[in-house]
């Protein structure tokens, strides 16, 4: 334990940017589901088969593949285009965050991609057809009727794709972004004591995972409240 | 910028070079982790509390944190202790591979236990009441009911399991083993070009992806080949 002291704030900080990560990442993640989730429920055949390829490719390759690829393939495409400007420059990259965030999230919207669609593909179509029959318009039957509908359906499943982006964010330490697998990197550096500090860095990610765990639990009951009773 | 194809030409062949290793991960950890899954599958339904809870904590603990976590403390963190080092394991420890297959048996046997739980739990009381009546004991129910259906019950979402452990073995680059990742890797940095290497590595995994998803297919074709569907 007294390896771990003096690091404490370090290991804090880490946290705070896995969470900053998460956040935005998880926003990244619904807005890719809803427009896959779009895409493959519509009529047209050309955004149908762009949505199917983007979850082939996306579930079906490695994480941290798709991360190397992102970080350093913006980086080789920014360096060309600012080396056309002055030739001076020899290496620009996108922050780690951004390209972090957005290749994870563009890996679990795949995954997120299919529970929307099949949650939207379970709203029974007579609840659409009563808002519409009770005078709604088409956005409006959207908000309050189907979204509502959908969410009961997508929220356990979804519960475990936010699970997998938390497990997820660890993969960005591979491209220096500073959280907390890169502090106990550093940490060892200093201590020589890597099992206590990557322990230390598990113990961290079960903390968020089980904080997740239970917000979801309740976002469930909460969704589910008007069912109580029929239960 | 142009995409250089000699290039691609010239690494898809020494990425192939590491796809022995992938294979020899994914099939050791694979086998390893079934074993395993089914031991906690037996644990957590025995009954026991002395069994069970010890085996919900493991899946929580192993579920709830990074995988590549655990490659670290494993491959990084355990040659800190001293009893690991004079253990009769530390020859398998000592090497990243037996690291890397312990890391993913461990994480997979939890996620596949989990899976079986929920084939058992899928079975129908009515068919283990009728073996009761039927006379059959407790482990022969277990072995010639419950099994059969709640394997076939589970394949899909096992299948899925295969294919992220497969995706999880390309972590296995980031201590030190030359899989088709860490090849790829290499490559990058002698010539950086990560678009060329990692979109050509990008299309072998998604062969394997789909390889594997056909191999299911076919099996669970095979399996419900007696459940015919009414037309």
């Amino acid at each position: 334990m007294e390896d771990i002291t003096g690091w404490w704030d370090d290991f804090f900080w880490g946290s705070v940017a896995v969470a900053q990560i998460f956040v935005t990442a998880l926003i990244m993640t619904v807005l890719f589901g809803l427009i896959g989730a779009a895409a493959k429920l519509s009529k047209s055949p050309v955004a149908k088969s762009i949505a199917s390829g983007y979850t082939i490719v996306f579930r079906g390759t490695p994480e941290i593949l798709v991360l190397l690829l992102f970080y350093f393939g913006s980086a080789v495409t920014l360096t060309a285009i600012a080396q056309i400007f002055d030739p001076e420059i020899k290496f620009i990259d996108i922050p780690p965050f951004w390209a972090g965030s957005l290749a994870i999230a563009l890996i679990v919207g795949s995954y997120a991609t299919e529970t929307f669609r099949g949650a939207f593909l379970g709203v029974e179509p007579g609840q659409v057809e009563a808002g519409r029959a009770l005078g709604l318009s088409g956005l409006q039957t959207f908000i309050y009727v189907r979204v509502p509908a959908m969410w009961r359906l997508a929220l356990p499943p979804f519960g475990n794709h936010m699970l997998s982006l938390i497990k997820d964010t660890a993969l960005i330490s591979i491209i220096g972004m500073q959280e907390t697998l890169f502090v106990a990197e550093q940490a060892i550096g200093t201590t020589g004591k890597p099992f206590t500090m990557y322990i230390l860095v598990g113990v961290i990610y079960l903390g968020f995972s089980t904080v997740i765990t239970l917000s979801v639990m309740m976002l469930e009951k909460y969704a589910n409240r008007h069912l109580e009773a029929a239960r | 910028m142009t995409f250089d194809f000699a290039l691609i030409a010239d690494s898809i062949p020494k990425m192939l070079m590491g796809i022995g290793l992938t294979f020899q991960l994914l099939f050791l950890s694979a086998v390893l982790g079934l074993v395993l899954a089914i031991t906690l599958l037996l644990m957590r339904i025995s009954g026991r509390w002395y069994l069970s809870v010890p085996t919900m904590v493991y899946i929580y603990i192993f579920r709830g944190t990074p995988i590549l976590v655990q490659i670290f403390i494993i491959y990084y963190g355990l040659p800190q202790l001293e009893f690991v080092r004079d253990s009769i394991f530390w020859p398998i420890l000592r090497e990243p591979f037996g690291c890397a297959v312990l890391a993913l048996t461990l994480n997979t046997g939890a996620y596949v236990s989990e899976i079986l739980r929920g084939g058992v739990l899928g079975v129908d009381r009515g068919l283990k009441e009728a073996g009761a009546a039927l006379g059959l004991s407790a482990r022969h129910r277990l072995v010639y009911i419950t099994a059969p259906i709640a394997i076939r019950l589970a394949l899909p979402a096992y299948s899925n399991d295969v294919i992220s452990l497969m995706k999880s073995t390309a972590l296995a680059s980031t201590i030190t083993l030359l899989d088709m990742m860490g090849i790829a890797r290499t490559i990058v940095a002698e010539t950086y070009a990560p678009y060329e290497v990692f979109i050509s590595l990008m299309v072998i995994y998604l062969v394997l992806t789909w390889m594997i998803q056909r191999s299911f297919g076919w099996m669970e074709k095979r399996m419900s080949r007696h459940i015919k569907v009414e037309a």
